[in-house]
């Protein structure tokens, strides 16, 4: 019973971490039908920028202090929410209306790009994130432990989930985003400037996926510059099971994701436990295509 | 990847011609991981290299001949290491140092033995010596050494009695932990879990979290130290008591640095680190090496396989010859030749004589401290 | 350049190809060498995705099993590499039927994602050496070369000419599918399956076939692969393979021979002309692409309308 708390506890942590790049996917697929391949990539940018500057302010060694740590957590937000609308500009939109699959090698290539530039700017190597980034503390129930870090990780984002959720269903700008989705030209004709809206969720989306880039990083402290396309499909998994498109659905696949590959790791094998996701994802994909909300949008063909 | 095939098969292109142009140089060929996960063990294994050689070059070159350097990355990856000894063999070198993983060493081995070139690498899977090519030498002790002396080290010195044991699936750590198995059952000892990770996944978790429920007294690790390190770190934040007992390949700088807090008091065997080698000739290498490129070694790979060419040198010499047969002849009956890692020598399949096992424990300030065998 | 002037310029540059290992240095045939594998792998794609339409980004999954079947029957059996060529075709489109038919049902990008996810698993098994015949990540080593008579192809140039023969054969088929019933029914599939449907048109029976098509000709030149270099490996089939092929059909042009071919050859030619960018070659790739989607997005040389 233990051993089983202490995966729900892993599983958590690493799900909530899928569900904040998941919902990146899954704005952008809502309204562009575009599977954005860079979008983990943009996540790892998050985790070398907050690395860069965690290690230029604090100077190697020791713990950094609070204040550094949020520094590093907002120049990352920044710097990639600034390389989401670049990308959106230089690679998607000249192909807003060329065949879809012309924007998906776009999509391919700019993850390459990407990917391949953070390998130039800061070596082809494994970095090691320092200790201390978040409080060591850890909690004992019987024999589960459970770190101030993974309390960290989990809370702070569905505090983002939230908010996002909240901003997306109350204001009259998330009003804007859910029309968008649901159909772009009858969007236009109601007035909404649709452009605004799709460069906003290239704001949005690589904003919490620098988050979640970050929270592995400081997770795991390590970072190498090729593992975002494996967080990346992790991610989109996530998007899948939730049903693509559909924002709840995002956080609720991501945890469920992490839950799941945390107990097959655990259970069944863990050298099995990537190819038992896909498995399970093949097996979604054919029963309940939508995913467990149901997607919102009739799928383009 | 394909690009990258095509890469090296258009470098190839570029320089295969020049390599031999001239009749007053011999090649020598490196082939290691230079990029990717094992990227700092193969910079050192170049290094040394171009270092030894740009040492005999000052001293007149081999048997009068200019010593060139020609260096194929192959990635740590089968096919890479194959298009490596493609591209080794066209640029006409006459021998090659390297690889450092045993996976990529085998899959250049056949195409170095078709085409009469000398192969050194410290892949220490236990196949690489039962193939029967004659112009290979391992420089390192193979696994099976290495395995006999963790069994004795485990079950007799230490008495663990609640023994696990962690592999992941390449040749050279699924082979260790395997034989590491056999010596601890040969030795009586109790293993209560014995599994697999996939090596570079990060979250060891789950693998930890079962082994936690078996309560063990040690968790050894044969793999290599990049998830070592990690292994050890999340053991640690799992609040899992057991000792840590790594094989070889976790003897790197990063496993500290991967590790953390945790790194103290985690257990290595290996033969002697680089800085703790007692031999004269390492000492004044390892100056040299510092002089040239203002680090260390990152392991004693790099100066495993810098006796591998050591002794090829050492052979050229003797024999007056660049006939791989001759040189093999002399190999294979050289005893006691001073390397930088201790005594060596090779057997008739190529594989390295002499090398003293031990145990040490990183220490705070991440130095090591021989602890087993006491002397 | 109408379209007889194409195939016959077409068969002459084959021809020409031929001669090559007479004149060119072992270098630059073993690069035509991998040419001539990779580009019947990237024409096998275009069956599946160029012609029927499918969003297949897991092909590099039947080269794998062509390449894998070869390297263990070569080196566990004894089997002559030759000899192995079929049962790779029949077992690499084997698993295209098996594969296929649960999924092609999906559409678009769910079909997508859903190869990718075979790709992986495809991957890890191979990594986790099922049956303990795929040798883990390291793979199978020692693969043999092929005979013809009882004489061993030892030579690049021989290993080169076989190549040669099988893109040759494959361009023939790519070519009489074009003008085929099959062709066109792929086609109708493609442009609106709802329509081909109500023509009486099986459309799962067809999809299922051109997975089959696709994948039992990257079998066949997954042989080639293991032999040509002598080892196969899990990393040489992983998703990046896959996608790599997906670009060269899209960046090429979608069931345009030329197309197909000269997107193969731009993975050649543009690392060779700017090899000096080295580690910034993967960095010029990704923008490459991006660059040509946006200025071409039908692709390089894309098929015409009326092709026929």
């Amino acid at each position: 019973m233990e051993t089983f708390l202490q995966q729900l506890v892993n599983g958590l942590t690493v799900g909530s971490i899928y569900a904040l790049i998941a919902l990146g996917y899954t704005m952008v697929y809502g309204i562009l039908k575009l599977i954005n391949f860079a979008h983990g990539d943009l996540a790892v940018l998050g985790a070398f920028i907050g690395l860069t500057v965690i290690t230029g302010l604090a100077g190697a060694g020791g713990a950094p202090a609070n204040w550094i740590v949020i520094v590093a957590f907002v120049l990352a937000v920044l710097v990639v929410a600034i390389a989401g609308v670049l990308l959106e500009f230089t690679a998607y939109r000249p192909l807003r209306h060329a065949h879809r699959l012309s924007a998906v090698v776009s999509a391919l290539g700019a993850s390459m790009f990407i990917e391949n530039g953070i390998m130039l700017i800061w070596s082809p190597q494994t970095l090691t994130f320092p200790e201390g980034i978040m409080p060591e503390t850890t909690f004992h129930y019987g024999s589960v432990v459970i770190s101030a870090t993974q309390l960290f990780i989990v809370a702070i984002s569905f505090v983002l989930m939230l908010a996002l959720y909240l901003y997306v269903n109350k204001t009259r700008f998330g009003t804007a985003i859910r029309a968008s989705a649901i159909d772009q030209d009858a969007a236009r004709l109601m007035g909404i400037n649709v452009n605004k809206v799709i460069v906003s969720v290239f704001v949005l989306g690589p904003a919490l996926g620098a988050i979640g880039g970050l929270f592995i990083g400081v997770y795991y402290r390590q970072a190498v510059f090729d593992m975002g396309w494996i967080y990346g499909l992790n991610a989109f998994i996530a998007a899948i099971i939730g049903g693509i498109g559909n924002i709840p659905g995002a956080m609720i696949g991501g945890l469920l994701l992490g839950l799941f590959s945390s107990l097959a790791g655990g259970y069944i094998s863990s050298t099995w436990q990537q190819a038992i996701v896909f498995g399970l994802l093949i097996l979604i994909l054919l029963v309940r295509p939508t995913g467990i909300l149901g997607e919102r949008v009739a799928e383009k063909v | 990847m394909l690009k990258a095939k095509l890469l090296i098969a258009a470098a190839a292109f570029s320089f295969g011609v020049a390599a031999n142009a001239a009749a007053d140089t011999v090649t020598f060929g490196v082939q290691a991981p230079i990029t990717g996960q094992y990227a700092n063990e193969g910079q050192g294994i170049e290094k040394a290299v171009r270092l030894l050689a740009k040492q005999l070059n000052a001293d007149g070159g081999l048997l009068g001949k200019t010593v060139e350097v020609v260096a194929c990355d192959d990635e740590g990856k089968a096919t890479q290491a194959a298009l490596c000894g493609r591209e080794l063999s066209n640029k006409g070198v006459f021998t090659v140092i390297g690889s450092y993983t045993s996976g990529a060493t085998a899959a250049s081995q056949p195409i170095f033995a078709r085409a009469n070139i000398l192969q050194t690498s410290d892949g220490t899977a236990e196949q690489l010596t039962q193939h029967g090519y004659k112009l290979f030498f391992r420089n390192a002790p193979p696994n099976s050494a290495e395995a006999k002396f963790t069994g004795e080290y485990l079950v007799k010195a230490k008495q663990y009695k609640r023994i696990a044991i962690i592999a992941d699936h390449s040749s050279f750590a699924k082979g260790l932990g395997e034989a590491v198995t056999e010596a601890v059952k040969a030795e009586g000892g109790n293993i209560v879990y014995n599994g697999f990770i996939n090596a570079g996944s990060q979250d060891y978790r789950s693998v930890l979290t079962s082994i936690k429920s078996e309560n063990p007294d040690v968790i050894y690790f044969s793999g290599y130290y990049s998830d070592g390190g990690l292994i050890r770190a999340q053991q640690e934040a799992l609040g899992i008591k057991a000792d840590f007992v790594g094989g070889d390949a976790n003897q790197n700088v990063k496993f500290g640095e991967l590790a953390g807090k945790a790194a103290e008091g985690a257990v290595i065997i290996n033969v002697p680190a680089p800085e703790n080698l007692p031999y004269p000739e390492a000492k004044s290498f390892l100056s040299d090496y510092n002089a040239a490129y203002g680090e260390n070694p990152p392991s004693i790979f790099t100066l495993t396989n810098a006796d591998g060419m050591r002794a090829i040198v050492k052979a050229v010499q003797e024999t007056k010859s660049f006939e791989p047969s001759d040189v093999a002849d002399y190999l294979h009956s050289l005893r006691d030749f001073p390397g930088f890692t201790g005594p060596l020598g090779f057997d008739d399949n190529g594989e390295r004589l002499g090398s003293a096992f031990q145990a040490f424990e990183i220490q705070a300030d991440g130095s090591y401290k021989t602890t087993y065998p006491a002397n | 350049m109408n379209t007889t002037t194409l195939r016959r310029a077409g068969g002459i540059l084959w021809v020409v190809g031929l001669m090559v290992p007479l004149a060119a240095s072992n270098n630059w045939i073993s690069i035509l060498s991998i040419f001539a594998i990779y580009a019947v792998v990237a024409l096998s794609q275009d069956v599946v995705l160029g012609r029927a339409g499918m969003y297949d980004m897991g092909h590099a999954v039947y080269f794998g099993i062509g390449a894998y079947t070869t390297a263990v029957l070569n080196t566990q059996f004894g089997v002559p590499i030759l000899w192995t060529m079929p049962i790779a075709v029949v077992v690499s489109a084997a698993f295209g039927i098996i594969l296929s038919a649960p999924i092609v049902k999906l559409r678009g990008d769910y079909l997508l994602v859903a190869t990718i996810g075979f790709n992986e698993i495809f991957r890890m098994a191979m990594v986790n050496n099922v049956g303990g015949i795929t040798g883990g990540p390291d793979g199978i080593f020692g693969i043999g070369v092929p005979s013809l008579f009882g004489y061993p192809i030892m030579s690049q140039g021989g290993m080169y000419l076989i190549n040669w023969v099988l893109l040759g054969v494959v361009l023939v088929l790519m070519n009489n599918l074009d003008k085929s019933r099959l062709g066109r029914v792929f086609r109708y599939l493609k442009e609106d399956e709802l329509a081909a449907t109500t023509l009486g048109v099986n459309a799962r029976y067809y999809k299922i076939l051109a997975f089959a098509l696709g994948a039992g000709i990257a079998g066949a030149a997954g042989t080639l692969f293991a032999s040509q270099l002598a080892t196969v490996s899990p990393s040489a089939f992983i998703f990046m393979e896959s996608v790599t092929l997906f670009a060269i059909v899209i960046v090429g042009g979608q069931a345009s021979i030329p197309g197909v071919l000269l997107g193969t050859v731009l993975m050649f030619v543009v690392p060779q002309v700017f090899r000096e960018l080295a580690e910034y070659r993967y960095l010029v790739f990704g923008l490459a692409m991006i660059v040509v989607m946006v200025l071409r997005p039908q692709g390089i040389w894309p098929r015409r309308s009326r092709p026929e």
